[in-house]
């Protein structure tokens, strides 16, 4: 009969909260999107897997070692923790808040005598410390992502770059509806915490996720399931706005074929950038310097096998464990929160705002050249999204005009997007970090 | 609250003003570098597709000679 109870005593059923069980349905409700909805499935499928492991009872998948000693509370350990931490109460909560606030010598020993307890670190809680808190998963996805881009569109019209400067304007305007928000006193957020959730405006998972690592840890979870969900959800958002800010005539506009770029041009851009980089703003160099050296790899044609590594092998290797690392934040105490719902509301704002932006940006420049060698719909590729936002555009465009393709056209604001998110992203972490 | 504002809005203007200057500077020196490798490393000019074509035909005369021989071969053959 003892050993049953013990049994019982040990379930997930006699174990699991109330905020578990939620979280292990937003966890289903993300493996739904991305089977069903195919929303960014790559990404959304080790997320929400990830999600529904780290909220496993009992298991503490997502929990260092310390956290499971404490868990567990074994009377010795707790005292002996408490007296590595120098505290005298023997309450879980107490030994926790004295643990994370607690120097590097006692944050150690702390650690040591939890390991000697016989307490491991969760294995999500090890994949998180490596791939995110290290910075290397998004800078490799980066790298990835560098070896897949095609600068020739950009090349063979670099004016389309203020496209995506312009589209950057939603990061920032959401930051200051965050701090908005928290002038009124609807929200609470810092300074950090609004330029993490800004960052969303971006539409770059990576971008999003290294700098959500360096500015506001705690809120990784909600941003990168805001991140990811509204890429997925571009087709939808983006067009409503297109159409509201250019007339029929505008959408009409056809662009001129695009001129041939030389190899050569293409192996010095990546150059030219890092180069640029290096001189103006070092803090965006982590992002912008791996991206310049897949896109080298790519273009220079003597390592294509390291391109085709970067490109295909590695950077699906790296998004299984940056999408289970994802989804070990997301634990009921932080994720089940007021501040996720206005995460959630201020990213589809931050998108719908670059949009518009990159739109207007577009009409403005029409204006000043005098002629109409732009065709606004492309200034919505802007917010980056790679490929997607280029494909509505192309789409929309052929909706106007059957025989307009803009899709090349748009692949130059659409890569000047992700350069221009990463330079505000290294702005951001300059000023706020 | 006023200061949390104030940075809010400080980083919107820097912010946004860095990343039109960092993206206005690489407009202007890619301009220039597109300029100087067009002027320094010219691409030669497509060469022309002949090689290729030729090639092929050579093949198919080899695959008729080849026809021929065996064609050749067999009616020896048959005619034993």
């Amino acid at each position: 009969m003892e050993k049953l109870v013990q049994l019982w005593t040990a379930s997930g059923i006699y174990n699991i909260s109330g905020g578990q069980c939620i979280m292990i349905l937003v966890g289903m409700v993300l493996l739904y999107l991305a089977i069903k909805k195919n929303f960014e499935p790559l990404l959304l499928v080790p997320i929400g897997f990830g999600g529904i492991m780290a909220n496993i009872p009992e298991a503490g998948m997502a929990y260092s070692a310390v956290e499971n000693a404490v868990h567990f509370a074994k009377p010795e350990v707790l005292s002996a923790l408490a007296g590595a931490l120098s505290i005298t109460s023997l309450d879980p909560h107490d030994i926790l808040h004295a643990y994370h606030s607690a120097g590097a010598v006692a944050h150690a020993a702390a650690v040591n005598i939890a390991s000697d307890a016989g307490y491991m670190n969760g294995m999500m809680y090890n994949f998180y410390t490596v791939a995110i808190a290290s910075g290397a998963a998004p800078l490799l996805i980066f790298m990835g992502v560098g070896a897949m881009t095609d600068f020739g569109p950009l090349l063979a019209n670099p004016k389309t770059l203020f496209l995506g400067a312009a589209a950057q304007f939603g990061i920032f305007a959401t930051i200051m509806g965050a701090v908005g928000l928290t002038a009124l006193g609807i929200m609470d957020f810092n300074i950090q915490e609004a330029a993490a959730i800004g960052i969303i405006g971006g539409a770059d998972g990576p971008t999003a996720i290294y700098v959500t690592t360096l500015l506001a840890p705690h809120l990784l979870g909600a941003i990168a399931v805001a991140a990811y969900s509204y890429m997925a959800l571009v087709p939808l958002i983006q067009p409503p706005i297109m159409r509201a800010l250019t007339t029929e005539a505008e959408r009409k506009i056809a662009m001129k074929q695009l001129r041939h770029v030389s190899k050569t041009e293409k192996i010095m851009f990546p150059i030219v950038l890092l180069i640029l980089v290096a001189l103006l703003l070092p803090d965006a160099a982590p992002l912008l310097g791996m991206f310049c050296f897949g896109n080298l790899m790519r273009e220079c044609g003597v390592v294509d096998r390291l391109s085709d590594t970067a490109q295909n092998a590695l950077i699906n290797i790296v998004t299984i464990f940056l999408g289970l690392s994802v989804g070990s934040k997301l634990s009921a105490d932080k994720f089940l929160d007021f501040q996720t719902l206005g995460i959630l509301a201020l990213g589809i704002v931050a998108f719908g705002i670059g949009t518009a932006c990159g739109v207007l940006m577009a009409k403005f420049m029409n204006k000043l050249a005098g002629g109409d060698s732009i065709n606004p719909l492309i200034g919505s590729a802007g917010v980056s999204a790679v490929p997607m936002a280029a494909r509505v555009s192309n789409k929309l465009g052929l909706e106007a005009n059957p025989q307009n393709f803009l899709l090349m056209h748009a692949m130059g604001p659409n890569v000047a997007g992700v350069i221009g998110s990463a330079v505000a992203a290294g702005v951001m972490i300059k000023f706020v970090g | 609250m006023d200061n949390l504002l104030s940075e809010g809005l400080s980083l919107l203007v820097f912010g946004m003003g860095f990343v039109f200057v960092f993206l206005t500077l690489l407009v202007i020196s890619t301009n220039f570098m597109s300029k100087f490798v067009g002027k320094l490393f010219p691409e030669a000019p497509p060469v022309p597709k002949k090689k290729p074509v030729a090639a092929a035909a050579a093949a198919g005369n080899n695959q008729d000679e080849l026809i021929a021989v065996m064609t050749a071969a067999v009616h020896k053959y048959r005619g034993k």
